[in-house]
């Protein structure tokens, strides 16, 4: 049993920042940092824990200098810890609105308003959701999106995952601890984790792997109970009795606060140049919700590393 | 070696140093006489964390004892509620470990402190509830969103001393949460009547009580 301490929070009671960064994941914490060394006094929201989605990770094991892996959870808690060190603010605190077209940019969450000087975006992704029939329905019913959440609940019961990709191995790995039996869909005629943890799916006897197979619907009464699928070559419907559905089927960037105002790519990624400024002077992305070509924590590091800098820079320059 | 690791231990020596303005009492209802691990290690986490500041105290109590248990308005056991001078039902129905150790925490550092975290409209709303309100924030210990819930629970209590705030351990009180249809969480049932999952914003929260006492 482990006891995860994580940082206190404790308002300063200021309105205004210099620098104000929205999203606590690895990307958002590493600017913090270095805007703390920088002298930068500086704000972080975050709607539900310092770490990001970084703390629904059991191991992170491609993370340099952890050679054993280390829990997103430690890993969150370290951060937030470090970030605190150097004088920021993490409040727990959903941004709600963003005014950007006035500078100081405002700021509103759902518990106050504030204006910062610059911003940085680290809002990270979400799951994304498949749009069939039954989803909405049965979300919460049977369906998750959170195994480290929601998988003591199947204990003994057969699980759908859908997607094998790196997340959906892994938290099959960890869903296998708890349930009977689970069936991995993947849309692809592969899966697309890394080699290291397919072979740990093919050596886990609970797990088995449907690839060109996608997902038609979710069905069931008060609670899920079915899964029709559809084998992708043959055009042929199956139905799995299943229990729990745990959707890894790819992510989509949180971008509601900034859809209209920034430019995004066709996928609805932040664009930003390679010192991470956005379409607007003074806003800045870092992390998973840019137009990235990979999303790990070691990338999101060095975003905020950079991010970090470059807020420093501008409102030197600015002064 | 402890429950708690000797980093985490001065983190939150130092913590409760800078926070603590009184003293906090924490009442722990166990099955001392079955003896369950489970009970044995909530015992000794609790142990461990008053040793880390001199206003925490621990007082160890058996939930055969049914007339206290009902004194305190608790009726699950395991029960830990924190207490203080400050007003407030402030209270976890098994074990806060996992994610939910930084409830026990933020918990302890509210009664010990004047913290309140809830924006003016929420406070207000809070205030003007005038029927018993009971909310029980069902988790597991894996949940990073969760605790955020059980926060504004707790929090809720502060401000309303006809609302207690309680934590439950779905897995470990799994009937209860069978009867609740708990599947997945942060699972929140208020008065035993309206059920809702989410780590909502205070004032969705604020909202769903409302419904809920119509």
């Amino acid at each position: 049993m482990e006891f995860s301490v994580r940082k206190n929070e404790r308002s300063s009671g200021k309105k205004h920042f210099s620098a104000a960064v929205i999203g606590s994941g690895p990307a958002g914490l590493t600017a913090a940092i270095y805007l703390g060394r920088s002298k930068v006094d500086t704000v972080v929201f975050e709607k539900v824990i310092p770490g990001g989605y970084v703390v629904n990770v059991e191991k992170i094991e491609n993370y340099p200098g952890f050679p054993e892996g280390i829990s997103g959870e430690e890993l969150g808690k370290l951060y937030a810890r470090h970030a605190e060190r150097f004088g920021a603010e993490i409040r727990a605190e959903e941004v709600t609105k963003l005014t950007l077209n006035e500078v100081p940019f405002r700021i509103e969450t759902s518990h106050g308003s504030y204006t910062s000087d610059s911003l940085i975006l680290a809002t990270g992704t979400s799951n994304k959701k498949l749009g069939v029939p039954g989803e909405e329905e049965f979300t919460h019913k049977g369906i998750s999106f959170c195994a480290t959440c929601d998988a003591p609940f199947f204990e003994g019961e057969d699980v759908v995952v859908v997607g094998a990709g790196n997340s959906g191995v892994q938290e099959s790995l960890y869903i296998s601890r708890f349930a009977k039996h689970i069936t991995i869909i993947e849309f692809l005629d592969h899966s697309t984790a890394e080699p290291i943890l397919i072979d740990r799916l093919n050596e886990n006897e609970k797990i088995e792997l449907l690839t060109s197979h996608s997902v038609v619907s979710f069905k069931g009464e008060k609670f899920l109970s079915n899964v029709d699928i559809k084998d992708i070559k043959s055009g042929e419907v199956e139905n799995l009795k299943v229990k729990g559905v745990f959707i890894y089927a790819g992510e989509v960037p949180n971008n509601d606060l900034v859809k209209d105002t920034i430019k995004l790519d066709e996928k609805g990624f932040i664009v930003t140049d390679d010192r991470l400024r956005t379409s607007v002077e003074g806003i800045f992305a870092a992390g998973d919700v840019r137009n990235t070509p990979l999303r790990q924590v070691a990338t999101a590091i060095g975003d905020g590393a950079i991010a970090g800098h470059e807020v420093y820079k501008f409102l030197e320059e600015s002064k | 070696m402890g429950l708690i690791s000797e980093e985490d231990k001065k983190y939150l020596r130092e913590e409760f140093e800078k926070t603590l303005r009184r003293k906090v009492e924490i009442l722990y209802f166990g099955e001392q006489k079955k003896g369950s691990q489970y009970s044995v290690q909530t015992k000794e986490l609790l142990e461990e964390v008053v040793a880390l500041n001199d206003k925490l105290s621990l007082t160890l109590k058996n939930c055969d004892d049914a007339d206290e248990m009902k004194s305190e308005g608790l009726n699950l056991c395991p029960s830990i509620k924190v207490k203080s001078e400050r007003s407030g039902f402030v209270n976890f129905y098994g074990i806060p470990a996992g994610h939910e150790f930084a409830s026990l925490v933020e918990a302890i550092n509210d009664m010990g402190s004047d913290n309140l975290l809830l924006p003016d409209d929420v406070v207000e709303g809070l205030r003007e509830i005038n029927k018993p309100l009971d909310i029980k924030v069902f988790i597991t210990h894996g949940c990073p969103y969760c605790a955020g819930a059980v926060r504004n629970a707790h929090q809720f209590s502060l401000v309303n001393e006809k609302i207690k705030g309680s934590m439950v351990d779905a897995n470990y009180f799994g009937e209860l949460s069978m009867k609740h249809q708990v599947s997945s969480v942060p699972h929140i049932v208020i008065n035993d009547k309206i059920g809702f999952v989410g780590n909502v914003p205070p004032k969705i929260f604020l909202d769903k009580i409302k419904e809920a006492l119509k």
